[in-house]
């Protein structure tokens, strides 16, 4: 979308006698801002696939190894283990999630009582740290905590590897539902009021009305919610980090890239993880910018 | 023909809903209630069972612990530098470049934006081994530079700074250099006026991003001199993991939200949209 904009942008502007000084002026005042993403982003980036090729420990320099790192990788229980705890991650947080969000997002437009209220209970926790929340959540999750009480279960949810994943899924569903809300309820301010207006008339109850207009008006924003969700829950690192440390199965892959990287000093080999998780962060990137540009339209 | 609600079958269902949606939002502030009334706790109720709602006392002196008993303070305030530098350098360098790719035309331009919106699909997490590696060769581990400086500019920033820029009428930049005014004045006298609704956006969202930002301060700042909010509470976690601990461990979290929730609260609508707009382009 940007992109055509700035084509046609061009083009007029080329038309217009050129002021060449003025425009080395504008020209200079992206340095700044460019001069930083080629350090810190564009040259890290291309570092990632180079040193996935090789050994490299950071003290020592790096040795080639060739695609060693890759190898060992698809060949690791450990690895696999990692990528199937991310997929659970995943799956268990923002399936609920977004369906949640949803759910709320329609109840919060059909003149619910209280509706103020009942968004900003939601939205709270998006405004909230990741480590503060996980801090608090270790309490909620304690044996005698807020949630074995309310419920009268006795589960030593985080250490135990029947548990811990779904403790660290229950407070993500908390953090993360005002996120999704918040882009669903974006997304049903597009919608017009007219398309319900007609719908009505033509006798469609609540739930077609939901079906036949809410639903296929809203599928853009449910694919950006999707996508937003797997890019987000592949970055996960605080609440595992915190509240389990990686025990018990919550090992998830940007915690192994840590450790691998920091604690046991294989930088080549967390590099290779992230290159893998580079093709699958940029696909989904891609598959966003595909459903905006036609939502742009 | 039939007005909303009319039909007693779809109120129904209608209530339905609301009432899922309601407790839904009771959970949720179950866990808010929770935590603040724990912190007020002395340190026997905080897992009494039954479970106890209600410190008795109150003990406000709880909130003093995290102060006295550990380098709260300290976090506190590297939080503070590293959030309101990096906040003023992403203000600076994304309203430079979006003034300079809104309003100019020179040869790359558009690759430069380009690169730009295609970093934003590149994250921390894919490439912090290779970046900690060059902060590291440039001396900046356990520093503020190496906390402040790669956050400095963003693209997301860019872009919204661009579109907001795009809007301020051509006509009143030629007013400006026709009345003598250089290219950095014109931006500072009239443009930046015009868009001061973005740089708010901007600058609570960036703010509140940082103010959230864990791993990368984990690996250049945890000395104790450099520790920020996130790395200093983790840590704090791991070594007051007895009930003792906990009061304290739940006033300081509650200490560390406040800044992002006041903020949150006085600037709601701003924060939202920004939410809104980053999905748009991450």
């Amino acid at each position: 979308m940007a992109v055509s904009r700035l084509r046609a942008d061009g083009l007029v502007r080329s038309r217009r006698r050129v002021d060449v000084r003025r425009d080395v002026v504008g020209a200079a005042l992206a340095i700044p801002a460019v001069a930083l993403f080629l350090a810190f982003a564009i040259w890290p980036a291309l570092r990632v696939f180079y040193f996935s090729l090789y050994e490299y420990s950071l003290t020592a320099p790096p040795e080639w190894v060739g695609l060693e790192n890759f190898d060992f990788l698809l060949h690791s229980k450990e690895f696999h283990g990692v990528v199937l705890n991310s997929l659970f991650y995943v799956g268990g947080t923002y399936v609920p999630s977004v369906c949640l969000a949803l759910l709320l997002a329609l109840a919060l437009r059909s003149r619910m009582p209280a509706a103020g209220a009942v968004r900003l209970l939601y939205f709270v926790p998006v405004a909230m740290s990741w480590v503060a929340v996980s801090v608090i959540w270790r309490l909620v999750l304690q044996p005698d905590g807020l949630l074995n009480q309310t419920l009268g279960l006795d589960l030593n949810w985080l250490t135990s590897s029947a548990t811990a994943r779904w403790g660290l899924v229950m407070m993500s569903v908390w953090k993360e539902t005002g996120f999704f809300l918040i882009l669903f309820l974006a997304g049903l301010t597009t919608i017009p009021d007219d398309l319900y207006e007609a719908a009505r008339v033509d006798g469609c109850n609540a739930w077609q009305r939901f079906v036949h207009v809410t639903l296929p008006l809203l599928k853009p924003t449910t694919a950006i919610c999707s996508i937003m969700a797997v890019i987000r829950g592949f970055q996960a690192f605080s609440a595992q980090y915190v509240m389990t440390g990686g025990g018990f199965g919550t090992e998830v892959v940007n915690l192994f890239v840590y450790k691998t990287a920091f604690e046991n000093a294989r930088m080549g080999r967390a590099s290779a993880v992230a290159v893998l998780m580079f093709f699958l962060l940029l696909v989904l990137t891609l598959l966003q910018l595909r459903v905006f540009r036609r939502d742009d339209r | 023909m039939s007005r909303p609600g009319a039909n007693p079958l779809a109120l129904a269902g209608r209530v339905l809903v609301w009432l899922v949606v309601a407790a839904g939002g009771v959970a949720f502030a179950a866990v808010l209630l929770y935590a603040v009334l724990s912190a007020l706790k002395p340190a026997g109720q905080v897992l009494a069972v039954p479970l106890r709602w209600f410190p008795d006392p109150f003990r406000w002196s709880n909130l003093l612990l995290p102060f006295t008993e550990t380098a709260f303070a300290r976090y506190y305030l590297n939080s503070t530098i590293v959030g309101i530098s990096v906040t003023a350098l992403n203000v600076f360098t994304c309203t430079l470049a979006g003034y300079s790719f809104a309003k100019y035309s020179y040869p790359g331009r558009n690759v430069a934006f380009v690169v730009v919106l295609a970093t934003a699909m590149v994250p921390l997490e894919v490439i912090y081994v290779p970046l900690y590696a060059l902060v590291f060769q440039l001396g900046w581990v356990n520093s503020f530079a190496g906390l402040i400086v790669p956050a400095g500019t963003s693209a997301f920033g860019i872009f919204l700074m661009r579109q907001a820029i795009m809007q301020v009428p051509d006509e009143l930049l030629e007013a400006a250099r026709l009345d003598g005014a250089g290219e950095l004045r014109s931006l500072v006298q009239v443009v930046v006026p015009l868009v001061r609704g973005p740089i708010a956006a901007l600058a609570l969202f960036i703010f509140m991003t940082n103010w959230d930002s864990h791993l990368w301060p984990l690996l250049v700042g945890s000395d104790d001199a450099h520790t920020t909010l996130p790395v200093g509470l983790a840590a704090m976690q791991a070594n007051n993991l007895g009930a003792t601990g906990i009061p304290m461990m739940m006033a300081a979290a509650i200490l560390a939200l406040l800044p992002t929730l006041l903020l949150f609260l006085t600037l709601q609508k701003r924060f939202v949209q920004g939410v809104a707009m980053t999905a748009g382009i991450r």
